[in-house]
């Protein structure tokens, strides 16, 4: 079959040429210096279109600058050991670490690590419903003095997150079941259009702002949303340095017949979240079996806290619609999105 | 700050797209094409006090970067190269003539970006910001690879007919 050659360009971008393919396109390309340009002025958008999705997204939260590393030639190199005194060299190190943020720069010896994490956000996208235990290991309060607020002012206390049960399913959908220090359920949810809170008293509190209801959760303020598995894994991507090695794996373990291995990230600095994160997931599938966070800030504590993952199971389809955690009858109110 | 290290990084800042997608013609893989050019950016300002000003910047920056790719593929004992040399030399000229206006169209790709369909604007997420290949995202939204590739096709002719048309009524406006 023919295949022109802005299919040839696109498939070579894209990986899906045969062998046969890319050597037709390395002779069209090597024929005429005007296909070149084209390859050239097609590859442009490419590139730029990666620039501008990485790049838009990473620019929210961190500083890269203080992790970026300089080569230990640049630091020894004429130019700057002869013609520059020390406050060029500071003034050099911080232009070129803010010129490498700007230009969204990887770290060379994490490539493979990166690429792993990548097979367990694939899995997360995937529409399978998962369930998960929350188990707060430790919590940790800061030692700053508080000054208390006055009685009438004071919310009522958030429902513990220890033993609550987490179910999630891709597009923003989840289903937080919680109790309160009463023992009373609380339930919180999306269905990926709008987020809902159900307390045994008052109203079914509906949102349009899927975030809603986050607010009283962990991790929403550094884009590490316990509700989001697949958001949080894309922080990491941006703001944590990965030690796992695929070549040399720091741990296997066997869960459930689960081959499991373990893969550490640990915040660079200057950026926000738990101090690090631990995922064991499973190594045919990617799919993530628990999860650990150390020094999760919550409001003024910091909290360890795991996700472990207890089902597969399919849920029913309308599982993360509020009607299908309330009796027909609740009043209903609408609250304002942010 | 030293004049002519401030001189290096702003021809550097000019000549970057261009190299970037230099770079990114030959190795295939964001991550790999990151950490090359990261390399090059670092070699370049190097050895800036070598660059003649009678040449053009982007072209000395090219030939750097062409070293640097064989550099960091024999390091990493990889050999991903599609193209032969004869092919990269073709590819250094054309990116070499590349005009300045040519890449400042581009800067109208966020625009176009907020105007794509929601499922195209997913695939170009699932492509370049998660950097997952046609098979991968094809697992992830239910289609065929194949369907995925030419949908992704079909987003870059979007994406090319909208940027153009946007520097096409800019140029008219200025």
């Amino acid at each position: 079959m023919m295949i022109s050659p802005r299919e040839l360009i696109d498939g070579y971008f894209d990986d899906v040429l045969t062998a046969d393919q890319q050597e037709i396109l390395s002779d069209w390309i090597k024929l005429d210096p005007e296909h070149a340009r084209l390859f050239a002025h097609a590859t442009l958008l490419h590139d730029r279109l990666r620039n501008a999705l990485a790049i838009g997204e990473s620019s929210a939260v961190i500083d890269q600058s203080a992790s970026i590393k300089m080569p230990r030639a640049w630091l020894e190199s004429s130019l700057l050991t002869t013609t520059l005194g020390r406050t060029a060299v500071a003034a050099t190190v911080l232009i070129v670490g803010l010129a490498t943020m700007w230009f969204n720069f990887g770290t060379p010896t994490a490539s493979a690590a990166f690429r792993e994490l990548d097979r367990i956000i694939v899995n997360s996208l995937r529409s399978k419903d998962r369930t998960y235990e929350i188990v707060v290991e430790d919590i940790a309060t800061e030692r700053r003095a508080k000054r208390s607020p006055r009685p009438e002012m004071q919310r009522p206390p958030k429902p513990p997150l220890d033993g609550a049960t987490l179910y999630v399913r891709s597009g923003n959908q989840f289903v937080l079941l919680r109790k309160t220090l009463e023992g009373l359920p609380f339930v919180t949810g999306s269905n990926g259009q709008q987020s809902w809170a159900i307390n045994a008293r008052g109203p079914v509190r509906i949102s349009s702002d899927i975030h809603h209801f986050d607010h009283d959760l962990p991790g929403h303020e550094t884009s590490i949303p316990l509700t989001n598995l697949h958001e949080g894994l894309q922080q990491l991507k941006r703001a944590y340095d990965l030690t796992f090695s695929a070549l040399g794996p720091e741990e296997y373990l066997a869960e459930d017949g689960h081959e499991a291995r373990l893969l550490v990230a640990v915040k660079k600095p200057k950026a926000r979240g738990p101090q690090r994160v631990e995922i064991v997931y499973d190594l045919n599938s990617g799919g993530i079996l628990n999860m650990r966070f150390v020094q999760m800030p919550y409001g003024p504590d910091r909290l360890d806290l795991r996700l472990s993952l207890i089902s597969e199971e399919e849920l029913p389809s309308d599982f993360f619609d509020h009607t299908s955690h309330h009796v027909p009858d609740r009043k209903i109110e609408m609250e304002n999105g942010r | 700050m030293d004049e002519q290290f401030q001189q290096a990084i702003r021809y550097w800042t000019l000549a970057q797209p261009v190299v970037s997608a230099y770079v990114a013609s030959v190795v295939r893989d964001f991550r790999d094409r990151d950490d090359v050019l990261q390399a090059i950016s670092v070699a370049v300002l190097e050895s800036f006090s070598s660059y003649d000003p009678a040449r053009p910047f982007t072209a000395w920056a090219i030939g750097i970067a062409r070293n640097q790719i064989g550099t960091y593929l024999r390091e990493r004992k990889r050999n991903r190269l599609v193209f032969g040399a004869e092919t990269i030399d073709m590819l250094a000229v054309a990116f070499e003539q590349i005009e300045p206006e040519q890449t400042r169209q581009l800067d109208f790709l966020q625009e176009c970006l907020a105007k794509l369909e929601r499922r195209a604007r997913q695939l170009c997420d699932l492509r370049y910001r998660n950097d997952l290949m046609p098979a991968d995202i094809a697992s992830v939204l239910d289609m065929t690879p194949n369907t995925v590739a030419k949908a992704l096709q079909r987003i870059r002719d979007q994406l090319r007919q909208c940027v153009e048309r946007h520097a096409a009524l800019d140029g008219g406006q200025t």
